[in-house]
Protein backbone atom coordinates (compact mmCIF):
# COMPACT_ATOMS: atom_id res chain seq x y z
CA UNK A 1 0.00 0.00 0.00
CA UNK A 2 1.41 3.10 -0.93
CA UNK A 3 2.22 5.70 2.09
CA UNK A 4 -0.75 7.99 1.34
CA UNK A 5 -3.38 5.14 2.00
CA UNK A 6 -1.27 4.12 5.32
CA UNK A 7 -1.05 7.75 6.54
CA UNK A 8 -5.10 8.06 6.29
CA UNK A 9 -5.54 5.03 7.85
CA UNK A 10 -3.31 6.14 10.69
CA UNK A 11 -5.39 9.47 10.56
CA UNK A 12 -8.41 7.93 10.96
CA UNK A 13 -7.28 5.55 13.80
CA UNK A 14 -6.33 8.52 15.85
CA UNK A 15 -9.75 10.07 15.29
CA UNK A 16 -11.32 7.01 16.39
CA UNK A 17 -9.34 7.14 19.55
CA UNK A 18 -9.88 10.63 19.91
CA UNK A 19 -13.19 10.33 19.48
CA UNK A 20 -13.46 7.88 22.24
CA UNK A 21 -12.23 10.13 24.99
CA UNK A 22 -14.63 12.40 23.92
CA UNK A 23 -17.63 10.39 24.00
CA UNK A 24 -16.58 9.17 27.42
CA UNK A 25 -17.64 12.76 28.50
CA UNK A 26 -20.55 12.82 26.78
CA UNK A 27 -21.83 10.03 28.26
CA UNK A 28 -21.95 11.42 32.08
CA UNK A 29 -24.16 14.16 30.04
CA UNK A 30 -26.35 11.83 28.92
CA UNK A 31 -27.01 9.83 31.44
CA UNK A 32 -27.87 12.64 34.38
CA UNK A 33 -29.87 14.12 31.18
CA UNK A 34 -31.39 11.23 30.68
CA UNK A 35 -33.02 10.80 33.84
CA UNK A 36 -32.95 14.05 35.03
CA UNK A 37 -33.45 16.44 31.75
CA UNK A 38 -30.55 18.48 33.54
CA UNK A 39 -28.11 19.37 30.93
CA UNK A 40 -24.84 19.07 34.08
CA UNK A 41 -22.68 21.68 32.80
CA UNK A 42 -20.77 20.93 35.99
CA UNK A 43 -19.56 17.64 34.01
CA UNK A 44 -16.15 18.68 33.08
CA UNK A 45 -15.57 20.13 36.50
CA UNK A 46 -16.92 17.05 38.05
CA UNK A 47 -14.67 14.73 35.89
CA UNK A 48 -11.55 17.33 37.18
CA UNK A 49 -12.51 16.90 40.61
CA UNK A 50 -12.28 13.17 40.24
CA UNK A 51 -9.21 13.55 38.88
CA UNK A 52 -7.95 15.46 41.45
CA UNK A 53 -9.16 13.81 44.36
CA UNK A 54 -7.40 10.61 42.92
CA UNK A 55 -4.61 11.74 42.27
CA UNK A 56 -4.74 13.44 46.08
CA UNK A 57 -5.57 10.35 47.58
CA UNK A 58 -2.82 8.11 45.75
CA UNK A 59 -0.06 10.35 46.57
CA UNK A 60 -1.20 10.58 50.05
CA UNK A 61 -1.73 14.48 49.92
CA UNK A 62 -3.91 16.36 53.11
CA UNK A 63 -6.70 17.46 51.43
CA UNK A 64 -6.99 21.71 52.32
CA UNK A 65 -3.09 21.85 52.89
CA UNK A 66 -2.93 25.00 51.63
CA UNK A 67 -5.51 26.65 53.77
CA UNK A 68 -4.81 24.57 57.04
CA UNK A 69 -1.08 25.64 56.53
CA UNK A 70 -1.78 29.51 56.12
CA UNK A 71 -4.55 29.41 59.18
CA UNK A 72 -2.58 27.29 61.71
CA UNK A 73 1.28 27.72 60.56
CA UNK A 74 1.60 24.59 60.23
CA UNK A 75 3.63 22.49 57.27
CA UNK A 76 1.49 19.77 56.75
CA UNK A 77 1.84 18.44 52.62
CA UNK A 78 1.06 14.51 52.62
CA UNK A 79 0.69 12.26 55.69
CA UNK A 80 1.56 8.76 53.43
CA UNK A 81 3.74 8.11 51.12
CA UNK A 82 1.13 6.35 48.55
CA UNK A 83 -1.79 4.16 48.32
CA UNK A 84 -2.17 1.39 45.87
CA UNK A 85 -4.00 2.64 43.24
CA UNK A 86 -6.69 0.39 43.16
CA UNK A 87 -8.01 1.11 46.90
CA UNK A 88 -7.38 5.27 45.27
CA UNK A 89 -9.71 4.36 42.68
CA UNK A 90 -12.00 2.84 45.19
CA UNK A 91 -12.30 5.63 47.51
CA UNK A 92 -12.43 8.61 45.29
CA UNK A 93 -15.77 7.05 44.17
CA UNK A 94 -16.89 6.89 47.45
CA UNK A 95 -16.15 10.46 47.29
CA UNK A 96 -17.73 10.92 43.87
CA UNK A 97 -21.18 9.31 45.60
CA UNK A 98 -20.90 11.28 48.54
CA UNK A 99 -21.48 14.19 46.09
CA UNK A 100 -23.66 13.07 44.39
CA UNK A 101 -25.93 12.55 47.46
CA UNK A 102 -24.80 16.13 48.57
CA UNK A 103 -25.95 17.88 45.46
CA UNK A 104 -29.39 16.05 45.74
CA UNK A 105 -29.84 17.38 48.93
CA UNK A 106 -28.61 20.75 48.57
CA UNK A 107 -29.29 21.59 44.81
CA UNK A 108 -31.88 19.76 43.50
CA UNK A 109 -34.16 18.97 45.84
CA UNK A 110 -35.16 22.78 46.71
CA UNK A 111 -35.26 22.93 43.03
CA UNK A 112 -37.72 20.30 41.92
CA UNK A 113 -40.37 21.46 39.38
CA UNK A 114 -38.57 24.33 38.15
CA UNK A 115 -37.94 25.00 34.72
CA UNK A 116 -34.97 23.25 32.66
CA UNK A 117 -33.46 26.37 32.35
CA UNK A 118 -33.27 27.23 36.30
CA UNK A 119 -31.85 23.72 36.82
CA UNK A 120 -28.86 24.06 34.73
CA UNK A 121 -27.74 27.79 35.82
CA UNK A 122 -27.80 25.72 39.37
CA UNK A 123 -25.57 23.29 37.44
CA UNK A 124 -23.66 26.19 36.53
CA UNK A 125 -23.51 27.35 39.77
CA UNK A 126 -21.84 23.91 40.66
CA UNK A 127 -19.62 24.01 38.48
CA UNK A 128 -17.71 27.51 39.95
CA UNK A 129 -18.15 25.74 42.97
CA UNK A 130 -16.37 22.43 42.50
CA UNK A 131 -13.71 24.01 40.57
CA UNK A 132 -13.13 25.66 43.28
CA UNK A 133 -13.27 23.82 45.89
CA UNK A 134 -10.51 21.21 43.75
CA UNK A 135 -8.61 23.93 44.06
CA UNK A 136 -8.69 24.96 47.52
CA UNK A 137 -8.65 21.32 48.46
CA UNK A 138 -5.82 19.88 46.55
CA UNK A 139 -4.27 22.88 45.10
CA UNK A 140 -4.06 24.05 41.57
CA UNK A 141 -0.32 23.11 39.92
CA UNK A 142 -0.43 20.55 37.38
CA UNK A 143 -0.21 17.19 38.85
CA UNK A 144 0.57 13.89 37.04
CA UNK A 145 -1.61 10.65 37.22
CA UNK A 146 -0.36 7.54 36.76
CA UNK A 147 -2.38 4.62 37.10
CA UNK A 148 -0.18 2.33 35.63
CA UNK A 149 -1.47 2.67 32.39
CA UNK A 150 0.61 1.88 29.60
CA UNK A 151 1.57 4.76 27.00
CA UNK A 152 3.43 5.97 24.09
CA UNK A 153 3.31 4.37 20.73
CA UNK A 154 3.85 0.57 20.44
CA UNK A 155 7.07 -0.66 18.24
CA UNK A 156 5.26 -3.70 17.80
CA UNK A 157 2.85 -1.69 15.71
CA UNK A 158 5.20 0.26 14.24
CA UNK A 159 7.30 -2.89 12.61
CA UNK A 160 4.07 -4.53 11.27
CA UNK A 161 2.84 -1.59 9.41
CA UNK A 162 5.84 -0.62 7.84
CA UNK A 163 5.74 -4.22 6.33
CA UNK A 164 2.73 -2.75 4.41
CA UNK A 165 4.31 -0.11 2.74
CA UNK A 166 5.02 -0.65 -0.89
CA UNK A 167 8.34 -1.17 -2.05
CA UNK A 168 11.12 1.66 -1.91
CA UNK A 169 8.78 4.01 -0.34
CA UNK A 170 10.21 5.87 2.76
CA UNK A 171 7.42 4.92 5.41
CA UNK A 172 8.42 4.44 9.01
CA UNK A 173 5.12 2.85 11.01
CA UNK A 174 2.21 3.86 12.10
CA UNK A 175 2.02 5.48 15.49
CA UNK A 176 -1.11 4.92 17.80
CA UNK A 177 -0.65 5.84 21.37
CA UNK A 178 -1.17 2.41 23.65
CA UNK A 179 -3.17 4.90 25.86
CA UNK A 180 -5.66 5.89 23.90
CA UNK A 181 -6.17 1.46 22.89
CA UNK A 182 -6.76 1.20 26.58
CA UNK A 183 -8.89 3.95 26.95
CA UNK A 184 -11.35 3.10 23.82
CA UNK A 185 -11.51 -0.57 25.48
CA UNK A 186 -12.19 1.01 28.53
CA UNK A 187 -15.07 2.89 26.95
CA UNK A 188 -16.67 -0.10 25.35
CA UNK A 189 -16.35 -1.78 28.25
CA UNK A 190 -18.04 0.90 30.13
CA UNK A 191 -20.59 1.57 27.69
CA UNK A 192 -21.50 -1.74 27.31
CA UNK A 193 -21.86 -2.20 31.16
CA UNK A 194 -24.07 0.73 31.10
CA UNK A 195 -26.54 -0.47 28.38
CA UNK A 196 -27.23 -3.66 30.05
CA UNK A 197 -27.71 -2.33 33.68
CA UNK A 198 -30.12 0.17 32.07
CA UNK A 199 -32.06 -2.91 30.41
CA UNK A 200 -32.01 -5.61 32.85
CA UNK A 201 -31.78 -4.37 36.10
CA UNK A 202 -34.81 -3.50 38.78
CA UNK A 203 -32.71 -0.44 39.27
CA UNK A 204 -31.97 0.63 35.22
CA UNK A 205 -35.60 0.21 34.85
CA UNK A 206 -36.47 2.67 37.43
CA UNK A 207 -33.95 5.07 35.81
CA UNK A 208 -36.15 4.81 31.99
CA UNK A 209 -38.97 5.04 34.32
CA UNK A 210 -38.25 7.95 36.14
CA UNK A 211 -36.83 9.50 32.87
CA UNK A 212 -39.68 8.70 31.15
CA UNK A 213 -42.49 10.40 33.29
CA UNK A 214 -42.28 11.72 36.54
CA UNK A 215 -45.40 11.51 38.06
CA UNK A 216 -46.45 7.57 36.20
CA UNK A 217 -42.54 6.96 38.51
CA UNK A 218 -44.07 8.30 41.44
CA UNK A 219 -47.30 6.20 40.87
CA UNK A 220 -45.57 3.17 40.94
CA UNK A 221 -43.82 3.76 43.73
CA UNK A 222 -40.18 5.18 42.58
CA UNK A 223 -38.42 7.32 45.12
CA UNK A 224 -37.30 10.17 42.64
CA UNK A 225 -34.44 11.41 45.43
CA UNK A 226 -32.74 7.91 45.39
CA UNK A 227 -32.85 7.35 41.68
CA UNK A 228 -31.36 11.30 41.05
CA UNK A 229 -28.44 9.67 43.72
CA UNK A 230 -27.77 7.11 41.57
CA UNK A 231 -27.98 8.98 38.58
CA UNK A 232 -25.45 11.57 39.85
CA UNK A 233 -22.84 8.56 41.39
CA UNK A 234 -23.09 6.76 38.17
CA UNK A 235 -22.38 10.50 36.26
CA UNK A 236 -19.33 10.90 38.78
CA UNK A 237 -18.30 7.37 38.03
CA UNK A 238 -17.68 7.75 34.53
CA UNK A 239 -16.48 11.31 34.93
CA UNK A 240 -13.77 9.51 37.12
CA UNK A 241 -12.61 7.17 34.09
CA UNK A 242 -13.36 10.14 31.78
CA UNK A 243 -10.86 12.44 34.10
CA UNK A 244 -8.70 9.38 34.25
CA UNK A 245 -7.91 8.70 30.88
CA UNK A 246 -7.74 12.39 30.10
CA UNK A 247 -5.52 12.86 32.91
CA UNK A 248 -2.79 9.86 31.74
CA UNK A 249 -2.56 11.49 28.48
CA UNK A 250 -2.04 15.16 29.47
CA UNK A 251 -1.96 15.34 33.29
CA UNK A 252 -4.19 17.63 35.38
CA UNK A 253 -4.59 21.00 35.19
CA UNK A 254 -7.61 22.91 35.42
CA UNK A 255 -8.33 23.41 31.84
CA UNK A 256 -9.43 19.78 31.88
CA UNK A 257 -12.99 21.03 32.47
CA UNK A 258 -13.21 22.61 28.70
CA UNK A 259 -13.75 19.16 27.65
CA UNK A 260 -16.78 19.32 28.43
CA UNK A 261 -17.09 21.84 25.94
CA UNK A 262 -15.94 19.15 22.94
CA UNK A 263 -18.43 16.97 24.37
CA UNK A 264 -21.50 19.32 23.26
CA UNK A 265 -21.04 18.56 19.64
CA UNK A 266 -20.75 14.67 20.31
CA UNK A 267 -24.51 14.98 22.02
CA UNK A 268 -25.84 17.17 19.31
CA UNK A 269 -24.75 14.95 17.22
CA UNK A 270 -25.80 11.73 19.05
CA UNK A 271 -28.77 12.83 20.73
CA UNK A 272 -28.94 13.85 24.34
CA UNK A 273 -31.07 11.12 25.85
CA UNK A 274 -28.78 7.86 23.40
CA UNK A 275 -26.10 6.39 25.31
CA UNK A 276 -24.66 4.16 21.84
CA UNK A 277 -25.39 7.81 20.11
CA UNK A 278 -22.34 9.66 22.60
CA UNK A 279 -20.10 6.81 21.35
CA UNK A 280 -21.18 6.91 17.30
CA UNK A 281 -21.20 10.95 17.80
CA UNK A 282 -18.24 10.77 19.46
CA UNK A 283 -16.49 8.79 16.93
CA UNK A 284 -17.73 10.97 13.96
CA UNK A 285 -17.03 14.15 15.55
CA UNK A 286 -13.10 12.57 15.99
CA UNK A 287 -12.85 11.11 12.76
CA UNK A 288 -14.37 13.83 11.12
CA UNK A 289 -12.01 16.30 13.12
CA UNK A 290 -8.68 14.58 12.33
CA UNK A 291 -9.75 13.68 8.76
CA UNK A 292 -10.80 17.16 7.37
CA UNK A 293 -7.59 18.15 9.39
CA UNK A 294 -5.27 16.37 7.24
CA UNK A 295 -7.19 16.37 3.71
CA UNK A 296 -8.26 19.95 3.44
CA UNK A 297 -6.90 21.79 6.18
CA UNK A 298 -4.05 22.99 4.19
CA UNK A 299 -6.32 24.72 1.72
CA UNK A 300 -7.62 26.85 4.16
CA UNK A 301 -4.57 27.68 6.07
CA UNK A 302 -5.17 24.89 8.86
CA UNK A 303 -5.99 24.49 12.36
CA UNK A 304 -9.71 23.49 11.12
CA UNK A 305 -9.82 21.49 14.48
CA UNK A 306 -10.89 24.07 16.47
CA UNK A 307 -13.93 24.58 15.00
CA UNK A 308 -14.75 21.79 12.93
CA UNK A 309 -16.76 20.06 15.24
CA UNK A 310 -19.14 22.99 16.02
CA UNK A 311 -19.82 23.87 12.16
CA UNK A 312 -21.01 20.07 11.96
CA UNK A 313 -22.73 20.54 14.80
CA UNK A 314 -24.57 23.29 13.44
CA UNK A 315 -25.35 21.74 10.19
CA UNK A 316 -26.93 18.88 12.52
CA UNK A 317 -29.28 21.10 14.38
CA UNK A 318 -30.85 22.87 11.50
CA UNK A 319 -31.62 19.26 9.32
CA UNK A 320 -32.09 16.75 11.71
CA UNK A 321 -31.97 18.17 15.90
CA UNK A 322 -32.36 15.06 17.70
CA UNK A 323 -29.34 14.07 16.98
CA UNK A 324 -28.82 10.45 14.92
CA UNK A 325 -30.21 8.60 18.20
CA UNK A 326 -32.43 10.91 20.14
CA UNK A 327 -35.80 10.03 21.39
CA UNK A 328 -38.23 10.75 18.54
CA UNK A 329 -41.43 11.90 19.90
CA UNK A 330 -43.44 8.33 19.50
CA UNK A 331 -47.26 10.05 19.79
CA UNK A 332 -50.64 9.10 18.72
CA UNK A 333 -52.67 11.55 18.17
CA UNK B 1 -64.07 16.15 63.55
CA UNK B 2 -64.36 12.60 63.69
CA UNK B 3 -60.80 11.21 65.54
CA UNK B 4 -62.24 7.44 66.45
CA UNK B 5 -61.04 5.02 64.68
CA UNK B 6 -63.38 3.32 61.68
CA UNK B 7 -64.05 0.10 62.36
CA UNK B 8 -61.90 -2.94 61.31
CA UNK B 9 -63.70 -4.08 57.67
CA UNK B 10 -63.40 0.25 55.93
CA UNK B 11 -60.22 -0.09 54.44
CA UNK B 12 -60.48 3.81 53.41
CA UNK B 13 -61.54 6.70 55.45
CA UNK B 14 -61.94 10.02 53.72
CA UNK B 15 -63.24 12.52 56.95
CA UNK B 16 -64.29 16.20 56.03
CA UNK B 17 -61.58 16.35 53.57
CA UNK B 18 -61.72 20.53 52.22
CA UNK B 19 -59.41 20.96 49.12
CA UNK B 20 -58.45 24.48 47.43
CA UNK B 21 -56.41 25.60 44.84
CA UNK B 22 -56.78 29.24 45.98
CA UNK B 23 -59.63 30.81 45.42
CA UNK B 24 -61.07 27.80 44.11
CA UNK B 25 -62.80 25.55 45.91
CA UNK B 26 -62.41 21.74 44.57
CA UNK B 27 -63.61 19.78 47.27
CA UNK B 28 -65.76 20.96 50.43
CA UNK B 29 -66.01 18.74 53.69
CA UNK B 30 -66.36 15.56 51.90
CA UNK B 31 -66.39 12.00 54.07
CA UNK B 32 -66.97 8.75 52.94
CA UNK B 33 -65.66 5.24 53.51
CA UNK B 34 -64.80 2.05 51.22
CA UNK B 35 -65.52 -1.10 52.51
CA UNK B 36 -62.28 -3.69 52.00
CA UNK B 37 -63.33 -6.32 48.76
CA UNK B 38 -65.95 -3.74 47.85
CA UNK B 39 -66.46 -2.04 44.23
CA UNK B 40 -67.02 2.12 44.69
CA UNK B 41 -67.67 4.00 42.22
CA UNK B 42 -67.36 7.67 42.84
CA UNK B 43 -69.38 9.58 40.20
CA UNK B 44 -70.54 13.52 39.61
CA UNK B 45 -70.71 15.80 36.37
CA UNK B 46 -67.24 16.74 34.93
CA UNK B 47 -65.47 19.68 37.46
CA UNK B 48 -67.23 18.09 40.20
CA UNK B 49 -63.77 16.89 42.14
CA UNK B 50 -63.55 12.93 41.16
CA UNK B 51 -60.17 13.26 39.53
CA UNK B 52 -59.23 15.53 42.35
CA UNK B 53 -60.62 13.22 45.37
CA UNK B 54 -58.39 10.54 43.62
CA UNK B 55 -55.51 12.55 43.97
CA UNK B 56 -55.88 13.22 47.23
CA UNK B 57 -56.37 9.49 47.84
CA UNK B 58 -53.36 9.14 46.01
CA UNK B 59 -51.31 11.74 47.68
CA UNK B 60 -50.36 14.04 44.90
CA UNK B 61 -53.09 17.08 46.72
CA UNK B 62 -52.55 17.52 50.26
CA UNK B 63 -56.19 18.70 51.75
CA UNK B 64 -55.85 21.82 53.80
CA UNK B 65 -58.22 20.24 56.27
CA UNK B 66 -59.56 17.22 57.13
CA UNK B 67 -57.83 13.41 57.18
CA UNK B 68 -57.27 10.59 55.91
CA UNK B 69 -57.08 6.97 57.25
CA UNK B 70 -56.56 4.12 55.55
CA UNK B 71 -56.12 0.49 56.75
CA UNK B 72 -56.58 1.03 60.24
CA UNK B 73 -54.27 3.93 60.90
CA UNK B 74 -54.34 7.82 60.41
CA UNK B 75 -52.09 8.53 57.20
CA UNK B 76 -49.29 11.71 58.04
CA UNK B 77 -47.51 13.91 55.31
CA UNK B 78 -46.37 11.24 53.48
CA UNK B 79 -45.09 11.45 49.22
CA UNK B 80 -47.06 9.61 46.55
CA UNK B 81 -44.44 7.24 46.43
CA UNK B 82 -44.32 6.19 49.94
CA UNK B 83 -48.42 6.14 49.67
CA UNK B 84 -47.69 3.69 46.57
CA UNK B 85 -46.16 1.59 49.11
CA UNK B 86 -48.51 1.60 51.48
CA UNK B 87 -50.55 -0.65 48.91
CA UNK B 88 -52.52 2.02 46.39
CA UNK B 89 -52.43 1.40 42.56
CA UNK B 90 -53.54 3.97 40.26
CA UNK B 91 -54.77 4.24 36.92
CA UNK B 92 -55.03 8.01 35.28
CA UNK B 93 -57.64 9.33 33.09
CA UNK B 94 -55.33 10.50 30.44
CA UNK B 95 -52.87 7.55 30.55
CA UNK B 96 -49.37 8.17 32.69
CA UNK B 97 -47.83 5.32 31.15
CA UNK B 98 -43.86 5.30 30.37
CA UNK B 99 -44.43 5.87 26.77
CA UNK B 100 -40.70 4.91 25.90
CA UNK B 101 -40.75 1.52 27.51
CA UNK B 102 -42.46 -1.94 26.37
CA UNK B 103 -45.58 -3.01 27.77
CA UNK B 104 -43.88 -5.92 29.44
CA UNK B 105 -41.03 -3.28 30.76
CA UNK B 106 -44.08 -0.79 31.96
CA UNK B 107 -45.68 -3.58 33.96
CA UNK B 108 -42.94 -4.78 35.42
CA UNK B 109 -42.20 -1.29 36.75
CA UNK B 110 -45.52 -2.08 38.65
CA UNK B 111 -43.84 -4.51 41.03
CA UNK B 112 -40.65 -2.15 41.64
CA UNK B 113 -41.86 -1.83 45.32
CA UNK B 114 -41.65 -5.59 45.85
CA UNK B 115 -37.99 -6.07 44.00
CA UNK B 116 -35.65 -5.71 46.66
CA UNK B 117 -32.22 -7.05 45.36
CA UNK B 118 -29.58 -4.04 46.28
CA UNK B 119 -27.93 -2.91 43.45
CA UNK B 120 -24.53 -5.20 44.21
CA UNK B 121 -26.84 -7.85 43.57
CA UNK B 122 -27.67 -6.40 40.34
CA UNK B 123 -24.01 -5.64 38.91
CA UNK B 124 -23.34 -9.56 39.73
CA UNK B 125 -26.88 -10.40 38.45
CA UNK B 126 -26.38 -14.44 39.41
CA UNK B 127 -27.98 -14.71 42.83
CA UNK B 128 -30.70 -12.77 43.85
CA UNK B 129 -31.75 -10.47 41.73
CA UNK B 130 -31.85 -12.90 38.90
CA UNK B 131 -33.87 -14.78 41.07
CA UNK B 132 -36.06 -12.07 41.91
CA UNK B 133 -36.92 -10.95 38.35
CA UNK B 134 -37.22 -14.00 37.47
CA UNK B 135 -39.83 -14.38 39.96
CA UNK B 136 -42.26 -11.10 39.24
CA UNK B 137 -41.17 -11.82 35.61
CA UNK B 138 -43.94 -14.93 35.99
CA UNK B 139 -46.37 -12.93 37.97
CA UNK B 140 -46.27 -10.40 35.40
CA UNK B 141 -46.75 -12.95 32.37
CA UNK B 142 -49.75 -14.14 34.26
CA UNK B 143 -51.31 -11.05 34.10
CA UNK B 144 -50.50 -10.60 30.45
CA UNK B 145 -52.17 -13.76 30.09
CA UNK B 146 -55.02 -12.58 32.38
CA UNK B 147 -55.55 -9.13 30.37
CA UNK B 148 -54.99 -11.28 26.77
CA UNK B 149 -51.86 -8.46 25.70
CA UNK B 150 -49.48 -11.22 24.82
CA UNK B 151 -49.57 -9.48 21.26
CA UNK B 152 -47.99 -6.59 22.33
CA UNK B 153 -45.69 -7.20 25.12
CA UNK B 154 -42.86 -5.51 23.23
CA UNK B 155 -44.03 -3.22 21.96
CA UNK B 156 -43.39 0.58 23.39
CA UNK B 157 -46.40 1.97 24.65
CA UNK B 158 -46.37 5.00 23.26
CA UNK B 159 -47.22 3.18 19.50
CA UNK B 160 -50.58 1.12 20.65
CA UNK B 161 -53.68 2.57 20.16
CA UNK B 162 -55.70 4.28 23.35
CA UNK B 163 -57.95 1.45 24.44
CA UNK B 164 -54.64 -1.09 24.56
CA UNK B 165 -52.78 1.62 26.29
CA UNK B 166 -55.81 1.72 28.97
CA UNK B 167 -55.73 -1.64 29.50
CA UNK B 168 -51.69 -1.92 29.85
CA UNK B 169 -52.62 0.76 32.41
CA UNK B 170 -54.42 -1.21 34.26
CA UNK B 171 -51.89 -3.97 33.83
CA UNK B 172 -49.58 -1.75 35.22
CA UNK B 173 -51.95 -1.16 38.10
CA UNK B 174 -52.48 -4.83 38.45
CA UNK B 175 -49.14 -5.86 38.54
CA UNK B 176 -48.87 -4.03 42.30
CA UNK B 177 -50.72 -6.32 43.64
CA UNK B 178 -52.10 -3.59 46.17
CA UNK B 179 -54.56 -3.36 48.51
CA UNK B 180 -56.72 -0.32 46.80
CA UNK B 181 -56.82 0.05 43.37
CA UNK B 182 -58.08 3.64 42.10
CA UNK B 183 -59.32 3.76 38.26
CA UNK B 184 -59.75 7.31 36.93
CA UNK B 185 -62.39 6.41 33.82
CA UNK B 186 -60.92 3.20 32.87
CA UNK B 187 -63.50 3.40 29.78
CA UNK B 188 -63.74 5.91 28.61
CA UNK B 189 -63.28 6.65 25.05
CA UNK B 190 -64.52 2.62 24.33
CA UNK B 191 -67.11 1.12 22.02
CA UNK B 192 -69.93 -1.17 23.76
CA UNK B 193 -67.40 -4.19 23.26
CA UNK B 194 -64.36 -2.83 24.52
CA UNK B 195 -66.27 -1.70 27.37
CA UNK B 196 -67.82 -5.34 28.21
CA UNK B 197 -64.15 -6.18 27.56
CA UNK B 198 -62.75 -3.93 30.45
CA UNK B 199 -65.89 -4.46 32.72
CA UNK B 200 -64.84 -8.43 33.10
CA UNK B 201 -61.17 -7.79 33.61
CA UNK B 202 -62.14 -4.86 36.45
CA UNK B 203 -64.93 -7.88 37.63
CA UNK B 204 -62.30 -10.96 37.91
CA UNK B 205 -59.58 -8.92 39.47
CA UNK B 206 -61.93 -8.27 42.66
CA UNK B 207 -63.03 -11.63 42.37
CA UNK B 208 -59.76 -13.29 41.81
CA UNK B 209 -57.73 -11.13 43.78
CA UNK B 210 -60.03 -9.70 46.48
CA UNK B 211 -58.83 -5.90 45.48
CA UNK B 212 -60.82 -3.11 46.87
CA UNK B 213 -61.91 -1.07 43.41
CA UNK B 214 -62.38 2.77 43.61
CA UNK B 215 -63.92 3.52 40.21
CA UNK B 216 -64.52 7.20 38.47
CA UNK B 217 -66.84 6.49 35.82
CA UNK B 218 -69.86 8.17 33.57
CA UNK B 219 -71.24 5.29 32.17
CA UNK B 220 -74.59 4.80 34.31
CA UNK B 221 -75.20 1.38 33.05
CA UNK B 222 -71.43 -0.19 33.95
CA UNK B 223 -71.75 1.75 37.57
CA UNK B 224 -75.11 -0.05 38.05
CA UNK B 225 -74.18 -3.04 37.25
CA UNK B 226 -70.56 -3.97 38.93
CA UNK B 227 -70.83 -1.23 41.94
CA UNK B 228 -71.28 -2.36 45.26
CA UNK B 229 -71.85 1.13 46.48
CA UNK B 230 -71.98 4.74 44.59
CA UNK B 231 -70.88 8.23 45.76
CA UNK B 232 -71.95 11.02 44.00
CA UNK B 233 -69.74 14.56 44.11
CA UNK B 234 -71.35 17.84 42.39
CA UNK B 235 -69.08 20.85 42.88
CA UNK B 236 -66.95 19.69 44.93
CA UNK B 237 -70.01 18.30 47.22
CA UNK B 238 -70.74 15.03 48.39
CA UNK B 239 -74.97 14.98 46.68
CA UNK B 240 -75.35 11.05 47.28
CA UNK B 241 -73.95 7.66 49.03
CA UNK B 242 -75.60 4.98 48.72
CA UNK B 243 -76.23 1.51 47.02
CA UNK B 244 -76.77 2.02 43.39
CA UNK B 245 -80.62 1.15 43.54
CA UNK B 246 -80.88 4.40 46.03
CA UNK B 247 -78.92 6.56 43.80
CA UNK B 248 -81.12 5.86 40.83
CA UNK B 249 -83.88 7.23 42.87
CA UNK B 250 -82.38 10.22 44.84
CA UNK B 251 -83.74 13.60 43.53
CA UNK B 252 -80.87 15.46 44.33
CA UNK B 253 -78.85 13.13 42.19
CA UNK B 254 -81.03 12.88 38.95
CA UNK B 255 -81.31 17.15 39.22
CA UNK B 256 -77.60 17.35 39.91
CA UNK B 257 -76.04 14.54 36.67
CA UNK B 258 -78.88 11.72 35.74
CA UNK B 259 -81.52 13.38 34.49
CA UNK B 260 -85.47 12.34 33.90
CA UNK B 261 -86.15 10.08 30.80
CA UNK B 262 -88.62 11.49 29.19
CA UNK B 263 -91.85 9.66 28.71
Amino acid sequence: MSPDILNTLEVILNGLMAGVMYSLVALGFVLIFKASGIFNYAQGVMALFAALTLVGIQTGQVPFSHLINVMFGTNYHNWSNGINTVAAIILTMCVMVLLAWLVEKIVLRHLVNQEPIILFMATIGLAFFLEGLGDLMWGANIKVLDVGLPSGGSFWLEDVTKEWASEGSEYFGMYIDVLDVWAAGIAIILVVALTIFSQYTKTGRALRAVADDHQAALTVGISLRTIWVVVWSIAGFVALVAGIMWGSKSGIQFSLSLIALKALPVLILGGFTSIPGAIIGGLIIGVGEKLFEFSLGPLIGGATENWFAYVLALMFLMFRPQGLFGDKIIERV
Amino acid sequence: MNITQPPADVLLSLNNISLSFGGVKALTDISFDILKGEIRAIIGPNGAGKSSMLNVINGFYHPQQGEVWFDGSIRGPLKPYQIARQGIARTFQNIALFKGMSTLDNLMTGRITKMHANIFWQAIWKGKAEKEELEHRERVEHIIDFLEIQAIRKTPVGRLPYGMQKRVELGRALAAESKLLLLDEPMAGMNVEEKEDMCRFILDVHDQFGTTIALIEHDMGVVMDIADRVVVLDYGKKIGDGYPDEIRNNQNVIDAYLGVAHE
